[in-house]
């Protein structure tokens, strides 16, 4: 045992012409740092007495530095000619040691990482398996423990917290970063104004679980999550994702999954990009996202009572739908569809518990039918008629009427001529495209 | 499992950004190292999680750019047989060449969802290799200059004649004096294979330097 490290480290240094650090070795030969250390010492030591190939050698020196007046603990790594000139400029010297040993002269430290990089990604469960630096009560927590603390972090409102994603982060390597999304958006929001803020994020989640069940896209890469998102940024007005939330309670009862999400915003991603700031924000976005969806079960429920409340007020005032209003309000927009609306959500009630499985529905869609009456004239009827629909389809016309959604505060205020010229015009924009073929349905033909 | 065929133009993209990017790293650590330029024009960046030397100097950052833009599309449908960075004395006769030896699989196969993260641990392993090159090279003569030449497979080079990828920096055919080196000695460094590329790296080195 006690000469066969030599051969070894021999073999790794000339044979291979490796860098051997004291940590690699350590790693390598399963052994303590400090008996790693003193392997390479005696290594060079004994090479250099037989003086035959020429080997460099890099010294760790530790100890306090005085600089200026200040005193400093300083520790450094050292190639072999400039040992002696650090050790002498040194106050008080803690500890020297070899810290690496190779054939060839490094011109800068970057391979000296290289080499501890790979050892370590390789060993990452125990890589202070055998370290001197040791701390007792840092213990890897188990999965019980991980879990309790997922759940107190689901608990309090998603406020920016960064610390949170940084234990998230510790607490479990091989798990993705979950956590982290939410707090970022929501810092994002902090920057609006303030009282869009609770709302907004609700409202946003809501939208990323209601992409859940449409199934029907491919995996798409994080940025299609974004897509609620630039809906609530691409409006340059203060619309609120009204309507999107109404078909976020159907989709409520399903609890999403981050993949389904990623299905989901898919098709909505398409039309959505005129409306994208800036492709940074929505990266940014998109990852916030992902993790939102996980939290806030219980702000969804709050989320979904409210705007149950508030879809059922409109009601009595359909009647009017045909009205075509005077002047565009757009501050003062209300989907139209509360109406067909309502039928739907009554319909997805009934649907509970239904799984992310795309879901077909009847709706009752203002739709205007041509026909040639007895005198021969062509007339154009609008009525309303049933109609079956999938939720793909009401997904895209949903975020698009998404940012037209009113402030719920805004509600009482707004009024019919507003909402119809909006929906108009939203019918209007909506001509583009092919996904926005289904929010015709909702209004009338043009 | 995914198998994919050379026909996947997507695929054989990523994989010529992947060895293109890699090339440029592994070109401005060559220099570094070689002390082809003076250390102060170089600047520590990071590349696959580790530092690396990259040079700050425009023109030639440049100029390697233009190189492998060039290089791009003869890796793209495997028409690169060896990118060599030759680094030549005071009279054009070289005295190193550092031999990047690439050959891609007929079918490529997606085996595992770490493929990526496992080539680029296959990569670091390389430029950790060309760090502590010197230690198995002699030293090069004062004053030396570089350049990069392609070794393609049957046609390529007249398609690239045709169609010049870059404006104003053509490709020529290299002189007999730029290939052939006197009496070299071939110094292999390190070898990799991957589901998506495999490749080479040697040295081959001039016996008399200066």
């Amino acid at each position: 045992m006690d000469e066969l490290y030599l051969d070894n480290i021999d073999e790794f240094v000339n044979d291979h012409n490796k860098i051997v650090t004291y940590k690699w070795l350590s790693l390598t030969l399963g052994v303590h740092v400090n008996t790693a250390k003193q392997m390479l010492y005696h290594y060079l030591d004994h090479k250099r007495k037989e003086s035959s190939a020429q080997l460099h050698a890099t010294y760790l020196v530790s100890g306090k530095f005085v600089d200026n007046g200040q005193t400093s603990h300083k520790i450094s790594v050292v190639r072999e000619d400039q040992l002696e000139d650090f050790k002498a400029k040194m106050s008080l010297i803690v500890s020297v040691h070899v810290y690496s040993v190779q054939k060839a002269l490094l011109k800068d430290s970057s391979p000296l990482y290289s080499v501890d990089y790979d050892a370590v990604k390789d060993n990452l469960k125990n890589c202070s398996k055998y370290s001197a630096i040791h701390c007792t009560s840092a213990v890897p927590m188990s999965s019980l423990e991980l879990q309790q603390r997922r759940e107190m972090q689901r608990a309090p409102t998603p406020e920016p917290a960064v610390k949170k994603t940084g234990m998230n982060g510790e607490a479990n390597l091989a798990s993705k970063p979950s956590t982290k999304p939410p707090k970022g958006i929501m810092g994002m929001f902090g920057n609006k104004a303030a009282p869009k803020n609770q709302d907004s994020g609700k409202e946003v989640k809501l939208e990323q679980k209601e992409d859940a069940p449409v199934a029907d896209a491919p995996k798409s890469k994080p940025a299609a999550k974004t897509n609620p998102m630039i809906n609530f940024f691409g409006t340059q007005t203060a619309k609120k994702p009204d309507n999107k939330t109404v078909k976020v309670e159907e989709a409520a009862q399903t609890l999403s999954t981050a993949e389904q999400q990623h299905q989901g915003s898919q098709p909505e991603e398409k039309h959505e990009a005129a409306a994208v700031e800036s492709p940074k924000d929505i990266k940014k976005d998109s990852r916030s996202k992902t993790k939102r969806i996980e939290d806030s079960d219980s702000e969804e429920e709050k989320m979904e009572k409210k705007k149950r409340r508030r879809i059922k007020k409109p009601e009595p005032d359909s009647s009017d739908e045909d009205v075509i209003p005077d002047s565009p309000q757009q501050m003062e927009t209300r989907e139209k569809s509360p109406s067909p609306v309502k039928e739907v959500e009554s319909v997805s009630h009934s649907h509970q518990g239904v799984s992310e499985v795309k879901i077909r529905k009847r709706r009752r869609v203002l739709k205007s039918r041509t026909f040639v009456d007895d005198e021969g004239c062509i007339v154009t009827e609008k009525g309303y008629e049933s109609e079956s629909y999938s939720e793909a389809e009401d997904d895209a016309q949903a975020t698009k009427q998404a940012p037209k959604g009113p402030v719920p505060a805004k509600l009482p205020a707004s009024s019919k001529e507003g909402e119809k010229k909006s929906q108009k015009k939203m019918s209007a924009n909506a001509n583009k495209g092919t996904k926005q073929a289904s929010i015709m349905g909702f209004f009338q033909k043009k | 499992m995914t198998t994919l065929t050379r026909q996947d133009l997507n695929f054989g993209q990523v994989v010529a950004d992947i060895l293109c990017e890699f090339l440029e790293v592994a070109i401005h650590l060559i220099l570094y190292v070689r002390e082809v330029y003076p250390s102060g024009i170089f600047q520590k960046r990071k590349k696959y999680n580790v530092p690396v030397q990259m040079s700050c100097h425009p023109e030639l950052n440049q100029y390697i750019q233009d190189t492998l833009h060039c290089v791009k599309p003869l890796i793209e449908k495997n028409d690169a047989e060896k990118v060599v960075v030759v680094i030549m004395d005071k009279e054009h006769h070289p005295v190193e060449r550092f031999v990047f030896e690439i050959s891609q699989p007929p079918l490529l196969s997606i085996s595992s969802d770490t493929l990526l993260s496992h080539v680029e641990q296959l990569l670091r392993a390389f430029i950790l290799k060309i760090s502590v090159c010197d230690a198995v090279l002699n030293n090069n003569p004062p004053g030396c200059s570089f350049t990069v030449l392609v070794h393609t497979r049957d046609v390529a080079t007249r398609n690239m004649e045709k169609v010049q990828v870059i404006k104003d920096f053509p490709w020529i055919v290299a002189d007999e004096q730029e290939v052939h080196m006197q009496e070299p000695r071939l110094i292999p460094l390190k070898t990799m294979t991957s589901d998506i590329v495999k490749m080479q790296l040697y040295v081959e080195e001039r016996a008399q330097k200066t």
